[in-house]
């Protein structure tokens, strides 16, 4: 695993909330989601994947109900609160400031 | 539908809760098998795909810690924010349920309010009165110690008595002794007359308090001979004449025209006796008569020693001397007093103690009163709970709601309560004057904000349960609802608390007047002279300058001038003021008695007077003459006495040329007899009395009385200031007032009785009226149906009215029972008024039914002017 694909501190928790987004999901799921859309470019350490889970939904930004998964396994199923997708909303354009901020300094012409 | 997913999720969250642990390692052992399986499907071994998925997930026992911690503070949260979304919710439902109905809110809150309010005030009063701790280091331990008339009072002690006290006692580790006096300081302005007290060595030593600045008295300067000018200073006189001058420690001030030197400053609030303002030594000696009396004495116990050994020691003490000094001691003893009584007369600790009593009863029946409002309610609103219960809510939920209710109110009226507290504590201080102990420092502390709000919380419980036991009863939630009726009334429960209200209205009431007419008898009581319009005034010549011969030639030069001025009708002097600070008392009997076994002496108070002070306070004359200038120090000494000594000297016979005889052997010839004056107790009998002349006593401090108009007070100033202008005159009053501090006590109590009796006499109509008025709402249909059927409206108001009357009848019958037992503690408080006073017992009985039946009339007539159709067709 290239070292340049780990995910950037504090940025597992927005992935999280844009996962959810689209549709509910348990814990594994959600680590697949993000690294096939991805393109396999980042990968979830699933370690650090349940704690991000937990404190999300302290923060009341995700909330988890028992289901089961496609194995017929029951599992946690998370999904996104109202304040989830505000805060999502918050974090996608704190990172583009962030992102264009980086790239106007990489791509920038000397002279 | 967001939110109700959410309900859902939480409701199913609620019913099937698994623990953080399980759900922890639930999850995430679910995530590890996915990933083998995946990692099967790729191509792994299950042995392999099992290492591996654990290799990727890294350390589980740490991230399983870390997600249980998380998941714990995530449940908590969530537990508190529940709580509080419906503490939020109870409350708001409360008070729309409050603003519903205004009348009851006002009602309850108004009943709450007065209850607490009262009881707070009187709580203030008790906590500084009784129950915060003297300013002196473990004042428990503290003792006063007297020696006992024959008559069995407390009295002063004797140098000699004390010194051998001192010697022979083993219960105390400190003993000190002092003698009050005025005290007049010259130099550095003003001369100013100041209250001092002449004290052993050991009396801050004893009391445990340290000086400021400086030191307390040495060991050496109570010795006679010793060096014995030195003074001690409070802090007030300090700061006050001596702008906080470090220096002011060392330098000699001048004390009665005699240079001492200031050792030391007390503090603030710790002197002793309060409002002394210089201290200087006093050296009791043997040598001194034991039987002239005049020491105070206070002792602290030595560690394990209780008050009754002490006591019982000092019995026997006194026991040894009056053996080894008949002359002197016979048929004297010694006791023990708790030092607070230096502070506290325990007759006003009985006043307090009956006021928290009356508190108590004022509490209860605001308890009782609001708690039968909200059972009234609870009924009325049995339909809308039923509709609540019916719909989901768990009866915890309904009780909390109720309680929530319940503890608004309480809150409500603990607020108004205590607002009223804090705007009557400063009344009854200003009418209590400087004149009841230790009254001058009662504040609304955290002691009392406390007792206001436990109080209030308890009645909330009281009310809670109340109503919620109610609740219990309309169990039946269904049948409820169908009836389409409200539930029968727990009418016996309303009634027997109504009973219940008014019977403790009728103790309160009974004491209240008892306590009135009490208050208004001693107020009525014969003085036996006038006090209006007679000004009086100190001016002492205990000064250095003056010797008695000079003292006396002073006092008639400024009488005589005085006499003269515009608006002045008549002037004298007294050497202590109608109920001063002092009493002067000595042992009389008539001479031809006197022997010296000293058997069948009597306690008389002495007054030194001059010839113009009768006219001054019009005291009548009743046989003989009083004193004129002629009666001289070298002419025959002579006395006037008051009907009351001439009863117990010489009986019928007539006293006027008879001669009488003091403890101390002098005799005495009776010139004249006055009237009986009330001049130490407003409360008990007259004193017997002797009136010495001061020509013939002269006594350096007197009290002028001055009667007359205009302005005497600056006559009076202007008199003294041209005869000597170092002379201080203070002290300066109506002698009127001296009388109403007197009654200071009383007057409080009947002030704080009279707020009761109100009080309570509120709560019991707005309680009459409140069950009146609820019963007959509930029976409109009923009533509605016998006015159809032709009964006369008058009819139904007599039945209405009826049963007000019967409910405080039976209500004022249990409430007079109890009110012979319970008014018999106010026994020791009552001038002149039994405690089974028949006209005050009918009065309040006929008071009470009365206000049960205007109570009940309201909503009497409202009943009857009913429309029976409209009232058959309500509920």
């Amino acid at each position: 695993m290239p070292a340049d694909t780990e995910l950037l501190h504090g940025t597992l928790d927005t992935l999280v909330l844009k996962t959810l987004a689209w549709a509910p999901r348990h814990g594994y799921s959600i680590a697949r989601w993000i690294e096939s859309v991805s393109g396999q470019a980042l990968q979830v350490e699933e370690g650090s994947l349940y704690p991000a889970l937990y404190r999300l939904e302290r923060k009341g930004w995700i909330v988890a109900e028992w289901g089961l998964s496609d194995t017929k396994r029951r599992v946690k199923i998370y999904s996104l609160t109202p304040e989830g997708r505000d805060r999502l909303a918050v974090e996608v354009q704190q990172w583009q400031h962030f992102a264009n901020g980086v790239a106007r300094v990489l791509l920038h012409a000397e002279g | 539908m967001p939110e109700l997913g959410r309900f859902s999720r939480e409701l199913r969250a609620r019913l099937w809760k698994p623990s953080v642990t399980d759900e922890v390692s639930d999850e995430i052992r679910a995530h590890l098998e996915q990933l083998e399986q995946d990692l099967v499907a790729r191509g792994y071994s299950p042995d392999a795909a099992r290492a591996e998925a654990r290799r990727k997930f890294g350390n589980l026992a740490s991230i399983e810690a870390e997600c249980r911690d998380i998941g714990e503070r995530r449940d908590e949260e969530f537990r508190r924010q529940r709580w509080f979304d419906e503490m939020r919710q109870d409350v708001r439902q409360a008070l729309r349920q409050l603003r519903l109905s205004p009348r009851f809110a006002f009602a309850a809150i108004a009943t709450l309010a007065t209850g607490l309010g009262a009881s707070t005030t009187i709580f203030s009063l008790a906590n500084a009165v009784l129950f915060r701790p003297l300013p002196y280091t473990q004042s428990d331990r503290l003792l006063l110690v007297n020696e006992v008339t024959p008559e069995g009072k407390t009295f002063s002690v004797s140098e000699p008595n004390y010194l051998d006290w001192v010697g022979r006692s083993r219960s105390f580790v400190s003993w000190a002794a002092y003698a009050g006096r005025t005290v007049t300081l010259t130099g550095d302005g003003e001369p100013e007359q100041l209250q001092g007290v002449m004290a052993t060595h050991a009396l801050f030593a004893t009391l445990g308090v340290t000086p400021l600045r400086g030191r307390a008295f040495l060991a050496e300067e109570d010795v006679t001979g010793g060096d014995t000018r030195v003074a001690l200073i409070s802090q007030s006189l300090w700061e006050r004449r001596y702008g906080t001058d470090p220096a002011t420690i060392g330098r000699t001030i001048d004390i009665d025209g005699s240079a001492h030197r200031v050792v030391g400053v007390i503090p603030q609030g710790r002197t002793f006796p309060e409002d002394v303002d210089v201290w200087t030594p006093l050296s009791p000696s043997l040598e001194y008569p034991r039987g002239d009396r005049r020491l105070d004495v206070i002792a602290r116990l030595r560690d394990g020693v209780t008050r009754e050994q002490a006591g019982a020691e000092m019995t026997s003490i006194a026991e040894e001397l009056r053996q080894r000094y008949p002359v002197e001691n016979e048929k004297w003893s010694a006791a023990v007093t708790p030092f607070r009584q230096a502070f506290v007369s325990p007759q006003f600790e009985m006043r307090v103690l009956a006021l928290l009593a009356t508190v108590v009863l004022l509490l209860a029946m605001a308890c009782i009163n609001v708690g039968n409002l909200l059972l009234a309610r609870a009924a009325a609103r049995s339909r809308e709970i039923a509709v609540r219960a019916a719909l989901g809510a768990g009866t915890g939920r309904l009780v909390r709601q109720l309680l929530t209710e319940a503890t608004v109110l309480a809150l409500a009226g603990a607020l108004v309560g205590t607002l009223m507290a804090m705007a009557a504590v400063p009344v009854l201080k200003r009418m209590a004057g400087d004149s009841v102990p230790r009254l001058d420092d009662v504040s609304m502390d955290w002691r009392v904000l406390a007792f206001a709000l436990a109080a209030s919380l308890v009645s909330a419980l009281f009310f809670g349960v109340a109503s919620a036991w109610r609740l219990g009863r309309s169990g039946d939630s269904i049948g409820t609802l169908k009836s389409g009726t409200r539930l029968a009334p727990a009418g016996r429960t309303r009634n027997g608390l109504i009973v219940a209200s008014v019977a403790l209205a009728t103790i309160l009431l009974v004491s209240a007047t008892l306590v009135g007419t009490s208050f208004l008898r001693l107020m009525g009581s014969d003085l036996g002279y006038d006090p209006s319009g007679v000004t009086i005034a100190n001016v002492s010549t205990e000064n250095s300058r003056y010797d008695s011969e000079r003292s006396v030639e002073f006092m008639r030069t400024l009488i005589n001038g005085v006499a003269t001025a515009p608006g002045v009708e008549a002037v004298g002097a007294i050497v202590t003021p109608p109920f001063g600070a002092l009493n002067y008392a000595q042992g009389f009997i008539r001479a031809e008695l006197a022997n010296p076994t000293r058997d069948g002496y009597r306690m008389g108070s002495w007054r030194v007077v001059t010839p113009g002070y009768f006219e001054a306070v019009r005291i009548p004359v009743i046989r003989g003459h009083v004193f004129t200038d002629a009666d001289r120090e070298s002419t025959d000494i002579s006395v006037v006495i008051n009907e009351t000594l001439a009863q117990q000297a010489f009986g019928e016979e007539n006293p006027i040329g008879q001669r009488l005889a003091s403890s101390n052997g002098q005799v005495k010839t009776v010139i004249g007899v006055v009237r009986d004056t009330r001049h130490v107790y407003l409360d008990s009998l007259p004193n017997p009395t002797m009136y010495w002349a001061h020509a013939q006593f002269p006594a350096p401090s007197m009290w002028l009385a001055v009667r007359g108009r205009g302005d005497v007070v600056a006559t009076l100033r202007a008199q003294v200031k041209a005869l000597d202008p170092l002379l201080p005159v203070a002290s300066v009053q109506p002698l009127s007032a001296l009388v109403a501090d007197r009654a200071a006590e009383a007057r409080l109590t009947m002030l704080v009785f009279m707020i009761f009796a109100g009080a309570a006499l509120v709560l019991a109509a707005v309680g009459l009226y409140g069950v009146i008025a609820y019963t007959v709402s509930q029976r409109t249909r009923e009533i509605g149906v016998t006015l159809a059927l032709g009964e006369r409206p008058s009819r139904v108001i007599a039945r209405i009215v009826g049963n007000g009357v019967k409910l405080s009848t039976v209500g004022v019958a249990l409430g007079l029972v109890a009110a012979v037992a319970v008014t018999t503690v106010l026994r020791s408080i009552l001038y002149e008024t039994q405690s089974t006073d028949m006209v005050t017992y009918a009065g309040v009985a006929l008071l009470l039914v009365l206000i049960g039946a205007l109570a009940s009339a309201g909503p009497a007539r409202r009943a009857s002017r009913l429309d029976p159709v409209t009232a058959l067709r309500s509920e």
